[in-house]
């Protein structure tokens, strides 16, 4: 009897504030779902491949943390709303030991929801998330998939903890609070807010400075470091714009009497003020979410859809065989190899595309008039540059041309800038520039290039091999890599024609026995990598879409909770409203532009915020070998329009939750 | 002709399932002369709240009409009831009705805002009234930061910046200590002598032995009524109070 009327009073309960509960159970359930399934796929057997492994598990302990941090913020924003409700228990003379049992049963319930439902759902959708990512990667669905236990599990245990914390924080609110407290707890925070005249500058600066960063930053190397410093600059300014800088320009439109007071600002402008005290960090919450989920899903679905332009750009040619410290008798065995099994396999050399050279490469740091040259790159400097040196004997017979060079003359071609000197320096070594070539076969000019890149031609092997010799000579790595490096070594790339099973049949042979027969080979296939790209790339969109649809879920969340709250908030406004004159459609004006300004305002932000990121992300992405900016392009729009009209959708349902609130 | 004529106003109330009707108003008729200021005492459930609604338009009458200055409040359209009531009627409330988003300036304010008047206007008007009231050093505050009696008093000015026909007051001391209520209660007389014409609901005898005429509300009808005459304040409250006893012990029979 005791027990049941705790049961049936926790019952009513969660029936009386369905509006608030019936989300928060729903978001649990998703969390739960979204953790089984991402903890089922990071412990499948079926998955050996290790960046994919090590991406899933990443992915896994992002929710766990979201998880926490969420259901806690839900959870303590119910609390919130029900403080006046437990204090008329309280006062109705039930004891805390009894409001305690009370709120476990009530815990006990929503936790058994929210976790079965969410592992039955995970149950079922595991399966076919475990499709789409091998569909996504490229990989042969063939192995089976079933039921984890040890998953079950580790989501039981991580719930019912998070619901035991949420638990445990609830009773301390109740326990610390008397009676009188918690009748006028929800009553709080009418107070007018303060301006923050130097918060608000601060705001602007950081968002300004981010922005500024991200904007002029011009390398790919100087992206990456400048990047994260952007993204802090701007979520501080975030925070600092929203909290400060909302209200004092509110509280500036104000000041300007001619503007304030008329009948369509007067009550939107005072409103919005108390609207941004309460609401301010979560609209920046629900910004920094916003911009997260669509530079996520823009970039990873950009690079899932470039996968071909990445591997064509990464990959110039079907496949390539380098040959460290070349040697004619090395060289005449690769060659040997490479027709022997072309032959065998029935496919031919694409003549368009091949290439046979010989080169010398050396990372340089620019200097004035010329490089000094390392032994590895250091590329944490905007003044690297990859030098590579080609004998004319090569480059004539690449490109049909008849040069001769002196042993100090060169011939420069940059994928950037020419080099626009007479005089070229490499290490003590000084050269005279011959000429300038505009094209390569080699390699295109590329501006976008992560470091940009020169190609000496030069009168031969001999002069090449010294300068090399020099980029080493004081070394302290191993004797053996140190011959290896600083040699010429040999190169053959093409496309291979025929049929297309019989070009990776030969692509395999080849490397097979390049690698087994030749010492210092080193074998690329497209076709071989792409595989490993789909991996990296299928695993990052999948990621990109599961971690976007669950912030999603969080911004959605926020939203309704927000409309709600304020909903109960504005009832009582505009009612006085009304009675003091104002007519309904005023009212409905004044809501909606509220409801609107609050709604669209993180958008807006978020949505600029990816604008001024594009800028600084496409150069990023030139370090992943993506190169195609107006399919970044197509990407971010797409993914921006999408994430609108979800946008669109949820304000849509929560304004008219809202106006049932305020109308009664 | 008088500012306000109640003819034969009934209110019928149905429950929500149908069925009960409840009568709020059997049958009420008064009138108010311009610059009269007149209490409508009743107890509670006597349907004096329900007659006050129905007087700012805020309801319909089930049968009757309402004339405020000769026009029928049931001939004027929803949309411009708002502008009607605004530039007709000014109320005061029991619990102030401030928006605490406002200060105490904007408050008063806010029914010109919504006229559509310009700032310039608005200052000029609004000097006269706050000095009036006292409250004139309380303007940039804001309702939680004032006393009741001083709400109260920003409650009035803002129904008096629109220099309405008619105040409707709702129990207008009911939220007040018994100093405050007194200021208030003189206030209104003051504001009365300078031609204001107020209607005030209220059960306090003490508030309603302040105005000329004194109607008493029994059942959903006009069960009597008081006149002044030359009476004092204290001789007027004497009368009330009899006259609320015989009210009663008739109502016991």
């Amino acid at each position: 009897m005791n027990g049941s009327i705790y049961s049936r009073l926790a019952v009513t309960n969660l029936k009386n504030n369905h509006k608030t509960y019936v989300p928060y159970i729903l978001t649990a359930v998703l969390t739960v779902m979204m953790f089984y399934i991402m903890d089922a796929l990071a412990r499948n057997d079926g998955i050996v491949e290790n960046n994919l492994k090590l991406i899933l598990s990443y992915a896994r302990g992002v929710i766990i943390v979201f998880a926490v941090i969420f259901l806690f913020y839900t959870n303590s924003f119910l609390i919130k709303r029900r403080k006046r409700e437990i204090g008329v228990y309280n006062i109705l003379g039930m004891g805390k030991r009894h409001i305690a049992r009370m709120l476990f049963t009530e815990t006990l319930i929503t936790a058994v929801i929210g976790i079965g439902a969410g592992l039955v759902a995970g149950l079922v959708f595991s399966k076919l998330m475990y499709l789409a990512l091998f569909k996504l990667l490229h990989f042969d669905v063939g192995l089976e998939f079933s039921v984890s236990v040890p998953s079950l599990m580790d989501t039981l245990v991580l719930f019912l903890v998070i619901f035991l914390l949420t638990l445990i924080y609830n009773l301390m609110q109740i326990r610390l609070a008397n009676p009188v407290e918690l009748l006028q707890g929800s009553r709080q925070g009418e107070r007018e807010p303060k301006t923050k005249i130097l918060l608000a500058i601060i705001g602007f600066a950081l968002i300004g400075a981010g922005y500024t960063i991200a904007l002029i930053t011009e390398s790919p190397l100087e992206a990456i470091s400048s990047f994260f410093i952007a993204v802090v600059c701007v979520i501080l300014g975030t925070y600092a714009l929203f909290v400060a800088g909302s209200i004092a320009f509110l509280k500036a439109l104000r000041k300007k009497k001619s503007f304030y007071y008329q009948a369509k600002h007067f009550t939107s402008v005072s409103g919005m003020i108390y609207r941004m005290k309460q609401n301010a960090v979560g609209l920046a919450n629900i910004c920094i979410l916003s911009t997260m989920v669509l530079v996520m899903i823009s970039t990873t679905l950009s690079l899932y859809a470039g996968m071909d332009d990445i591997l064509r750009y990464r990959f110039p040619t079907e496949y390539g065989v380098i040959l460290y410290q070349t040697t004619p008798e090395g060289e005449e065995q690769t060659e040997k190899i490479i027709s022997e099994e072309m032959a065998s396999h029935n496919v031919t050399v694409d003549p368009d595309t091949e290439l046979v050279y010989r080169q010398g490469a050396v990372s340089a740091i620019l200097r004035d008039g010329g490089f000094d040259l390392k032994e590895t790159g250091d590329y944490s400097t905007s003044e690297i540059r990859e030098v590579y040196m080609i004998p004319e004997a090569d480059y004539n017979s690449m490109e049909g041309e008849n040069i001769s060079l002196d042993t100090d003359e060169v011939l420069v071609y940059s994928t950037g800038e020419n080099w626009g000197e007479d005089q070229l320096q490499m290490g003590t070594r000084t050269y005279q520039v011959a000429g300038e070539l505009d094209t390569l076969k080699l390699e295109p000019k590329n501006r976008a290039r992560v470091v940009e890149a020169y190609y000496l031609i030069m009168s031969d092997e001999e002069e090449i091999t010294k300068i090399l010799k020099e980029a080493w000579e004081n070394s302290d790595m191993s004797p053996e890599w140190i011959a290896q490096q600083s040699a010429v070594e040999y190169i053959h790339r093409f496309d291979l024609d025929g049929d297309k099973k019989d070009c990776t049949a030969a692509e395999e042979a080849m490397t097979e026995r390049l690698t087994s027969e030749v010492a210092g080979t080193f074998c690329e296939s497209r076709q071989q990598s792409r595989e490993n790209f789909y991996g990296l790339y299928g695993s990052l969109f999948f990621i990109g879409i599961y971690l976007g649809a669950l912030f999603l879920m969080a911004t959605v969340l926020i939203i309704y909770y927000k409309q709600i709250s304020e909903g109960y908030d504005d009832k009582e406004r505009f009612q006085i409203m009304q009675k003091v004159g104002m007519d309904q459609k005023e009212v409905r004006r004044t809501i909606r532009s509220q409801v609107l300004t609050v709604f669209f305002l993180p958008l807006f932000m978020a949505v600029l915020h990816v604008a001024v990121a594009f800028q600084v992300i496409k150069k990023l992405m030139v370090t992943l070998n993506f190169t195609n900016t107006p399919l970044f392009l197509l990407c971010t729009v797409i993914t921006v329009a999408v994430f609108a009209v979800f946008y669109a959708i949820v304000y849509g349902i929560t304004a008219r939750e809202y106006y049932k609130i305020v109308r009664r | 002709m008088a500012l306000l004529d109640v003819k034969n106003v009934k209110k019928i109330y149905t429950t929500r399932f149908g069925g009960n009707q409840v009568e709020a108003l059997r049958n009420v008729n008064f009138s108010v002369e311009p610059r009269e200021y007149v209490a409508i005492m009743g107890e509670s459930g006597s349907g004096k709240t329900t007659l006050l609604n129905i007087l700012a338009a805020l309801d319909k009458p089930t049968g009757g009409k309402v004339y405020l200055k000769g026009r029928d409040l049931a001939g004027i359209k929803e949309k411009e009831m708002a502008a009607f009531r605004r530039q007709n009627l000014g109320f005061v409330f029991q619990d102030f009705n401030l928006l605490d988003t406002f200060s105490i300036e904007d408050n008063i304010l806010l029914p010109l805002v919504l006229s559509g008047r310009k700032y310039p206007e608005m200052e000029k008007r609004i000097t006269p009234v706050v000095e009036k009231l006292r409250i004139a050093d309380i303007l940039k505050k804001y309702p939680y930061e004032v006393s009741g009696g001083q709400k109260q008093r920003a409650a009035v000015a803002r129904a008096l910046i629109t220099k309405p026909q008619l105040i409707l007051a709702d129990e207008p001391t009911g939220a007040l200590d018994s100093k405050a209520a007194d200021g208030l209660l003189a206030l209104f007389e003051e504001i009365n002598r300078d031609g204001q014409t107020i209607l005030m609901v209220t059960h306090s005898i003490k508030a309603a032995s302040t105005a000329n005429r004194v109607l008493f509300i029994k059942d959903g009808e006009v069960f009597h009524q008081l006149y002044r005459g030359n009476l004092s304040n204290e001789q007027m409250y004497q009368k009330i109070s009899d006259t609320l006893t015989v009210l009663e012990a008739g109502g016991d029979e």
